[in-house]
């Protein structure tokens, strides 16, 4: 697996809040095709980093950041980069169901591709079917297309979201725990799915659930006060971590 | 046993006193609705919004060219005011912290509160003067600049309370920002923005001194843009302060016209559209 194609690459990246730094010189490959989780405790900047890597985290006001971002070699940041550009290729689900309102499931999962300028129905339609099969949700919903997504439960309002996000097509999937508003049964449903994602795209989560991380990743990162610990394959930073601030962590010693 | 009971009179009071606060607004309220209903029915018939007035002398005749004319003035104030005040509302929802937006925000709110007859003087001097000619046009400019501030305001917290993880959620689908604010953020607030709109207009159409100087009033219909336009409000000042007791009797006509048309619109505005809202909620 280590010889994987590296798709994403953090280089030495910073943010900061104002004055608060939140993310401190972080080094990370991701390889093609894999689920790559970030633990750690509350407040430790998972999120900041995550949200640094479609540059989501820039439109938060007096936001910044350094350092560099590789999507295959290019550097998002780089000042002849779109940053729409960009988000096309880095997806996101957040971490709350957040379907847009007063829109139906139909329209929420193809408003991307729409407002790209795709226009014809059937296009639309089979790539509404395709994403909906993709984020298992379409045998739930194919009879009820035109309802607002906001009708849906908790659960499905997430896989929505996902679904959403894959119909444009992006290479990587960033998530910003996306199931710790859901309960248990929804919260299976999503890592399940996850696992048949990782056949066609990379997939970054942040989650502070340790067992989630534990369950689905290939890789994990553990982050304390914006300083990357350990990054390493699961198996690994799970049973055998080498630092002793992990091993305190994922025993539940502290965090 | 003895605080049990005073603490009780107390809550009864002071219950007492909220009521009676609350009574004393709706009471007002129909009384004059009763009121001008009441006096409005007796002079109201078909002729009334079919014709145009008599001469002094003869009875009979409408407003027919007021009422046309009104929501002439008023769809052309909003025409203008519409656009600009939604734009200028995003522009602070979006900026919320800009030196422009916070000079902007300042200038709304003491926009809202200029006089009208201030505005109507304002505008007499800025269109009619130099057009030579009371008009429409000027009619519909003195009325847009009394919807903007409204219209301005409601957007902006229309929007506001749009959750900034919906307008993240779609600028994470690499959508640029102005597609994300027109076709997620404004088409999902749609109908609280109409509502919004709605009042503002129906706010606007019961105003009479901005149109005394700017589309004056006429006795015959008109839809020249450039020309004199009679108005209800108008009108019904006209009659109203005439000697003439049938004159005086059609301007209550025309207050309960203008009166119900008001009425509807509030009444269309908070309950079809806030239902459209509750529905989108859930």
């Amino acid at each position: 697996m280590e010889n994987g194609k590296i798709i994403l690459e953090a280089k030495n990246l910073e943010a900061w809040f104002g004055d608060f730094h939140a993310v401190k010189g972080i080094s990370v490959p991701y390889y093609e095709k894999t689920i790559n989780a970030i633990i750690g405790p509350s407040g430790c900047g998972k999120s900041t980093y995550l949200r640094c890597l479609n540059r989501i985290h820039e439109e938060i006001e007096g936001a910044s950041v350094s350092g560099e971002v590789l999507l295959e070699g290019k550097n998002i940041y780089d000042r002849n980069i779109d940053v729409v550009d960009v988000r096309r290729q880095i997806g996101m689900v957040f971490q709350k169901p957040n379907p847009f309102p007063s829109m139906s499931i139909m329209d929420n999962v193809t408003i991307g591709l729409k407002l790209q300028g795709v226009s014809k129905k059937s296009k639309l339609f089979d790539a509404a079917e395709h994403c909906l099969r993709k984020a298992a949700l379409w045998d739930e919903v194919k009879d009820k297309l035109d309802n607002l997504g906001t009708s849906l439960s908790g659960g499905q309002q997430q896989r929505l979201c996902i679904a959403r996000a894959l119909a444009v097509n992006p290479p990587v999937l960033l998530m910003d725990e996306p199931t710790s508003a859901l309960d248990p049964i929804a919260t299976a449903k999503i890592e399940e799915l996850m696992n048949e994602l990782k056949r066609d795209y990379t997939v970054i989560i942040v989650t502070h659930n340790m067992q989630q991380a534990a369950r689905i990743s290939d890789y994990t990162s553990f982050f304390i006060y914006g300083n990357l610990i350990e990054h390493g394959l699961s198996s690994e930073v799970f049973t055998n971590p080498k630092d002793k601030q992990t091993e305190d962590y994922i025993s539940g010693r502290f965090g | 046993m003895k605080y049990k009971y005073y603490r009780k009179f107390k809550n009864f009071i002071f219950a007492l006193l909220v009521v009676f606060s609350a009574l004393s607004v709706i009471i007002p309220l129909f009384m004059i609705l009763k009121f001008v209903f009441t006096q409005g029915m007796n002079s109201l018939s078909l002729d009334f919004f079919t014709k145009l007035p008599k001469p002094v002398g003869e009875t009979g005749g409408g407003m027919k060219h007021a009422i046309l004319g009104t929501i002439y003035i008023v769809l052309l104030g909003a025409a203008m005011a519409i656009p600009i005040g939604v734009s200028c509302g995003i522009y602070l929802s979006e900026f919320r912290k800009s030196k422009l937006a916070k000079t902007l925000r300042l200038c709304v709110d003491l926009m809202a509160g200029i006089p009208s007859i201030v505005i109507g003087i304002f505008t007499y001097l800025m269109i009619v003067v130099p057009l030579k000619s009371f008009s429409a046009l000027a009619g519909g400019i003195a009325l847009g600049i009394i919807m903007l501030p409204i219209i301005i305001k409601t957007s902006e917290e229309i929007l506001k309370l749009v959750p900034a993880h919906i307008r993240e959620a779609g600028l994470a689908l690499g959508l640029p920002r102005w597609k994300v604010i027109l076709f997620i953020i404004l088409k999902g607030e749609i109908s609280n923005l109409l509502t919004g709109i709605i009042l503002s207009i129906s706010r606007a159409s019961g105003e009479t001194a901005p149109l005394l100087f700017t589309a004056f009033g006429n006795m015959y219909l008109s839809y020249e843009l450039k020309e004199p336009m009679a108005s209800l409000p108008v009108q019904i000042y006209t009659y109203a302060i005439s000697p003439f007791k049938d004159w005086q009797q059609q301007a209550w006509a025309g207050a309960f016209v203008l009166v119900t048309i008001i009425l509807t619109m509030n009444l269309f505005a908070r309950f079809v559209l806030s239902r459209l809202n509750d529905k989108k909620g859930n």
